[in-house]
Parts: structure tokens; sequence; C-alpha cells
């Protein structure tokens, strides 16, 4: 037995969903945050023969509404046993349109009034029964963010013994011709003054929703032009020091020196083994996945400090202040959140991508969205800013706001290649009420992809760097190599032919190119594949390494300088992401066209950016340009002609598209 | 007769009747009427700016762009 | 006999994590681990303006 959790964006749909089935689907304090649907088993005290659909959130099911074609579509065509209809309570006028729609439909209704404990707080009173009479269902109030009082099990049973049953309608639409939209809208009046009247008889209101309230007066700093966009920095600004300067380094550190010493008695214990196997488990597995597992408390206080950020209901507020930002690059304010999603993940970015009306806005901010570092970036990030500069702040500030330069320049770059475009897209977003954001939640929002984190690691980056260290060990005739013979091993050989394309952007070395492409697989996987290749583990405390190799001994393991690192670092955070990243893209163009053009912009992205650090910082440092600038210079011509013809053609296929006469005489 | 404006014409505070929306644009239209703004339906601009407004429809807060406070007559 | 030991958890290691993956990509799993795998696995495209073409 199926019931559908449906209502209008951001009422609390998802929030309740995973309190009944006990899962963890992401919530977030903004209309469209969920975009697929979510099906699960209820829990078991809640009935777990019985599952659980969570929609996306809709307005209304009239024709002419293109947004909400997942949940009008399960609705219509699987016909759910039972509808639990979330209600935000604190706009119940808004609400009800869509819920006199459901009640139509002849499947039995279980009204949810959420949020209802906003409306206490705030003395504005609901009628529930006489709602209920008048509805012709249940209405049961309930606050889905709290963990005891929260009417969940009302609402569950309700719904469960409705099951079958059929459902009247307070309100039917007329029998009209749905094709006609003048129509359509006419009736969509008429229902929406039933519901006017409903709400007249049943709310009472102490605060009206006209007048000015603190919130609107923060809300005016919050979104003023300068003062939103230096908060907006300051906020980001202070997520990310936190996590990668204060406190995510000060738990990493004791974690890394235990894996450390873990390998080291692993090692110990081998020492009599063939050197293959010492290898394996000692520097492979423990010291490969131990040099990513060191970042993890880095990672998770990142996710915490960004899930609470996304409870509070700022994100909203955000997109409002870069809106003007994004319309001059050809975009929107709609663009912003996944943006700021894409700090976490980059998957989950692109599939917010589908809230954006706009087909061309939507693909270019879907391949472009991935340039905002994400979570499985900053390992590589904190490795070579620990390693190279110190441990700095100044450099993941600069990644950050580079990717966001690289957005914005991206955008302008897909507005000139496809052509300049007249429709101009509207921006409207809807802001809920500020809110404390809930430590509980962020906590388990945390633990959640810390447990992501760790399975990723000790599967996808375990075995990477097994075959790493193995390709690493033996030459072709499978023998093991010589000290000082590494350039004969498989891996060498291999990652040579790559290690050449990038000489100009000063990391021609077989290890870095080798590192950089298993960073295809995974992000994290740069710094397993750095760890198992160079033998560290320890990138966390470089002050120790530093005692006992020397000054920067990391630094000179890798045969990089300050410049080449940052450039290394640019080229692996600027291009494609990862497989499942591009696989999200897929889903998301629809189209070989925009995918393979979103493909080939990340890797000339990279390409360039680190091109142009190395040079120019090589020119700056040393006073001359790297070596092999006129290859490079070469190559960069290239994808520039590439980028042109490509808007050729575009452009051709649009003039064919709407010529008129083609080889037609005048008279 | 009453004074024909456009909602980036009104002041913070005011709250008028919605009259036209003038646009189009008929995804924008549809898209305001079902979060509640159509003739008829009072409308709240609760504060200006630069870029854009927010204003309140049915007890909810929106933020507008100017590309639809100018379309929108009250 | 600690080569045996070592040999024998380096096995074990490798099959469970091997299987794990092999059961995951069967599943349709794209992005292991990720908590989002589930609505990244079904190509349910349609929400935005511009259905699947």
């Amino acid at each position: 037995m199926r019931i559908a959790f449906a209502g209008n964006p951001n009422s609390g749909k998802t929030t309740m969903f995973n309190a009944l089935t006990g899962r963890n689907e992401k919530v977030g304090n903004w209309a469209g945050v969920t975009v697929g649907r979510n099906e699960g088993p209820f829990k078991a005290e809640y009935g777990a023969e019985n599952i659980a659909v969570d929609l996306p959130g809709a307005y209304s099911m009239s024709p002419f509404t293109p947004e909400e074609g997942i949940t009008s579509s399960y609705i219509r065509d699987e016909h759910p046993d039972a509808i639990i209809n979330i209600v935000d309570a604190t706009n119940l006028s808004r609400s009800l349109f869509f819920t006199t729609q459901l009640l139509e439909l002849g499947i039995p209704v279980v009204v949810a009034l959420n949020k209802s404990d906003i409306n206490d707080k705030e003395n504005t009173k609901i009628d529930a029964e006489k709602l209920s009479t008048k509805l012709g269902c249940p209405v049961i109030k309930t606050v889905s963010t709290d963990d005891k009082n929260n009417g969940l099990a009302d609402v569950a049973a309700a719904a469960i013994s409705l099951m079958g049953k059929g459902q009247k309608a307070p309100y039917l639409q007329a029998d009209i011709d749905l094709h006609d939209k003048a129509a359509v809208d006419a009736e969509d009046r008429k229902r929406y003054a039933f519901v006017n009247q409903i709400v007249k008889d049943v709310e009472s209101r102490e605060v009206k929703s006209s007048d000015t309230t603190v919130q609107d007066k923060i809300d005016n700093i919050v979104t003023n032009k300068f003062a939103g966009i230096i908060i907006f920095a300051a906020v980001m600004w202070a997520v990310f020091s936190i996590s990668q300067t204060y406190v995510g380094p000060w738990v990493a550190d004791y974690l890394v020196g235990w894996i450390e010493s873990f390998k080291e008695w692993v090692a110990g214990q081998l020492e009599n083994s063939p050197a293959i196997l010492s290898a394996l488990l000692a520097d492979g597995i423990v010291g490969g996945v131990g040099a990513v597992v060191g970042f993890l408390p880095l990672v998770m206080v990142m996710y915490f400090l960004i899930a609470l950020l996304e409870d509070c209901g700022y994100m909203a507020r955000a997109s409002v202040v870069l809106d003007p930002l994004f319309k001059r690059v050809g975009l929107s304010g709609k663009s912003v959140i996944p943006v700021v999603i894409g700090t976490g993940c980059g998957i989950p970015a692109i599939m917010a991508c589908r809230t954006i009306r706009d087909e061309r806005e939507r693909r270019a901010t879907a391949m472009l969205a991935t340039f905002i570092p994400c979570g499985a970036k900053m390992p590589v990030i904190a490795l070579f800013a620990g390693a190279f500069f110190a441990g700095a702040g100044w450099v993941t500030t600069l990644m950050y706001a580079m990717g966001l330069a690289l957005i914005l320049l991206g955008a302008l770059l897909v507005s000139a290649v496809t052509g300049h475009k007249f429709r101009r897209s509207f921006f409207i977003i809807d802001l809920p009420k500020y809110k404390w954001p809930s430590l509980k939640r962020a906590f388990w929002s945390m633990m959640e992809r810390a447990k992501a984190y760790i399975i990723k690691a000790s599967t996808i980056i375990l075995v990477c760097n097994c075959v790493v260290q193995i390709m690493q060990t033996f030459n072709w005739h499978f023998q093991v190599v010589e000290e000082g013979m590494e350039s004969t091993s498989i891996l060498a050989t291999i990652a040579s032919p790559f290690a050449v394309l990038m000489i100009p952007l000063g990391f021609g070395a077989w290890q870095l190119a080798a590192a950089a492409i298993t960073g295809f697989i995974a992000k994290e996987n740069v710094v397993g594949t750095i760890a198992v290749v160079f033998a560290i583990t320890n990138f966390i405390d470089v002050d120790e390494l530093a005692m006992t190799g020397g000054a920067n001994a990391v630094a000179a393991t890798m045969g990089l300088t300050s410049v080449t690192a940052l450039a290394y670092l640019a080229f692996n955070l600027f291009t494609p992401p990862c497989f499942a990243a591009i696989g999200a893209m897929r889903s998301e163009m629809n189209h070989r066209g925009w995918l393979w053009s979103a493909i080939g912009l990340q890797f000339s992205t990279g390409y360039t950016v680190a091109f142009l650090i190395y040079q120019f910082g090589t020119l700056f440092t040393e006073g001359h340009f790297g070596t092999a600038f006129i290859p490079g210079l070469i190559a960069e011509a290239a994808m520039v002609l590439a980028i042109v013809l490509i808007s050729k053609k575009i452009r051709a296929d649009f003039d064919k598209k709407y010529e008129l006469h083609n080889n037609v005489q005048a008279a | 007769m009453e004074q024909i404006m456009r909602l980036n014409e009104v002041m913070a505070g005011e709250t008028h009747l919605v009259q036209d929306v003038k646009t189009d644009d008929e995804e924008m239209r549809a898209f305001l009427f079902r979060l509640g703004c159509y003739e008829g339906e009072p409308i709240t601009l609760i504060s200006k700016r630069k870029s854009g407004c927010v204003v309140a429809i049915k007890d909810g807060r929106y933020s507008l762009d100017n590309y639809l406070a100018e379309a929108i007559v009250v | 006999m600690k080569t045996v030991i070592a040999l024998i958890i380096l096995v074990a290691i490798l099959s469970v994590v091997i299987s794990y993956l092999v059961r995951e990509k069967r599943k349709g799993v794209q992005c292991v681990g990720c908590p989002h795998a589930a609505q990244c696995a079904k190509k349910s495209c349609c929400s935005g303006s511009s259905c699947c073409h």
C-alpha cells in the first residue's frame, strides 16, 4: 500500500518522510530541495507494510504548470492508496488551493497542518475541526521537526485507516475544456474564491502577514546590494575557515597521528615478508586510505556548518543578493542555490538545477556548478595548503573565489557561444521564515556524510590505492621494480604520455599525472595516490615532517614549487570532478552536444587555469616563462578554435531553422 | 479615476489590489497566479531594493526582481 | 607465519570490498556511499519545464 506525501514546496514533506520512515533524505529550508521522488517503508511502529512516497513540492495540478510534472503525473498515473497532504499552516490561504485539487481525485486525503508550532508562537489560530468538516477529510496539527509531540502517529494512522475508501470533494471543478487557457483561468479563480472563504472562516491571526516584522528588517540588511554581498562572503569564509583552519585540523591531528603509528606497526610486523605485501597493506591500504580518512574531520565540520546554513533559511536570501550579479552573466538567482549546494557535493548540486525553468540557464548552471570546490576536493586543497603554504587560509579562499569567478566567466562564455538570448527570465523566490537551525539535524546530516565518506574511502579509494600500489611496484614483466628504476613501473609507463601533456602546466612528473587521473574516479584519490606514490601519509602535521626531512620535505618529495603546486591544485579542482558528476550531468543535459561541451569546457578550464598560473607565476617569481610555453600556447589556441567553431555551428543551425528565403528569387 | 501604478512604483508598507499582470510570458503569469497574485487579490510591498522588492502575498513572503515588479499593475 | 596472516587479511579485505562494490553497481548506484545515490540511479529527469526529449 502506498501513501504519497504531497504539498507546497518547503512545507515539511521530506522532514515528515524522514521521521516516519527513519530515512535521512536531504532537507533544506527553501523551496526546491526535493527534486526526485523518494520511497521507503514506514517505520515498524507506524505500519511497516506500507510504503511512503515523498514527492517534490507543487503549488497546483492545473494544466500549464510545467514544473510540477513529477508530482502531478505520479498522483494521476500511479494511484497511491492514500495521500498525506502536508500543508504549511502558516500559509493556509495559498496551500489549500492544491489541497482542494487533491481532494477531487477520489483518493483518501489526510491533511497535516504542519509548522503548527510557528502558528502557536505567532498566535495564529486555525480551527482544525471546522476545517476538517469543510474539507471532508481528517485535519491533524503536526510539528514534524519536533521529536515527541508531533502528531505524526495520528497522521499515519489516519492515512492507513482510510486506505481503500474513496474521498468526497468539497469543491468540484466544472467540466471545462482543459485546453482553453481562459476557461482554466476562470475555474482556478473560482477555486481560489472558495478557498478564501474557508480560510476566513477557520483562521484568525494576531500578526497580519502584511505587517513588517523583525525578520523583514533583517532581510533588508541581508539583501542589501553592498552589505548583502559582504555578509555572504563573510558567511562562506567562516564556514571554510572554521572547518579547514581551526576546528578541523585540530581534530585531524590526533586522527592522523594514530593512523601513522598504525601504519608503522603494520609495516614492522611485515618486515620479514615479501615487500609487496608490506607495500599493499601498510602503504597502500593503511597509508593511502589513512591519508584520505585523515581529512575526515575537516570534511565533517564543513558539512555540519553547511547543514546549519541550509536550515536557518539564509539560502533564499543569498540567492536574492547574488541575483543581480548572476543576471549580468546570463543566469539568475535561481542558479545560486545549486552553487552553494555544490560546496557540499556536486551531484545534488547538478540535480538541484532542475528547478531552473529556462533550458539554457539550467544546462549552463549544471555544467558550471562543479567549479565550486566540493567536499571531496577539500582534502586536496587542505593537502596543498598544508604542504606548500603552511596551512594558510588564503589558499582555500582563493580556490573558492576562483571557482565562483570561473562560474561567472563560464556563464558569459555559454551565452556568447549559444548566441544572444532574447527571452528574459524572471526571478522570484519564496522567502521562508528564519529559524534557529537544528543542531541535532545538522549533526545527523554530518554523520550521514561522514558515513558516506568512510564507505567511499574504504571501498573505491582502497581498491584504487591497491591497484596503484601494484602498478607502481611491478614493471611489465611482473618483476619488482628496483629502487631508482621507478620509471619502468607499469604506472609510470601508463602515466608518462599524459604527463607530457602536462609539462606546459608545470607538473610533468608521471606520479602527479597518475594522481590526477585517479582523481577522476574520486577526487579524494588524488590524496590517496600521492600518499601511495610518494609514501607519505601525514599531510596534516607538516611541521613534524619538516623536522625529519628538513624544510618542507613533502614539497621536496613531490618535486613541486609553490607556483607549480598552485597550478596542480587548480588543475585538479577545475577539471571534471568525478565520473559520478559526469553521470549526473548526463541525466540533466539530456543532450549529447551539451554533455560533451560540458566535459570539454571543464577540461579546457582546468588546463587553461593551470597553464596561466604556472606560466605567469613563474614569470612573476623567476622572471621568465616556464617550460613548454609555446606548446602550451598552441594547445590553448586549439581550444579557442574549437569554441569558435562550435559557436559558428550553433549559429548556423539557428539560421537554418529560422531562415525564410533560401534559394528563392525575388519576384 | 484610480491611479494606475506598477508595483515598483508603490511605497514600502502599502497594500494594494492587483489589477493586472502585464506580460507576454504566460509562465510568469501562471506562476504568480499559483502564489495568489491575480486580479482582485491584495499584495503588500514590504521593502524595495535597487534590483527588486520583497512582497507579501497571501501570508507568504517573496522576493521579486524588477522584471516582475514592473509587470504587476496595482 | 605473519606473512600468511597478512595475506589472509589482505584477501579478506579485498574480497569484501569488491563484492560490496559489485553489489552496488548491480543495484545501479553510480556514486558508492553517496546518500543521494537513490535519486541518481533512476533516470528520473522530469521536473523542470523541459521534460525528457
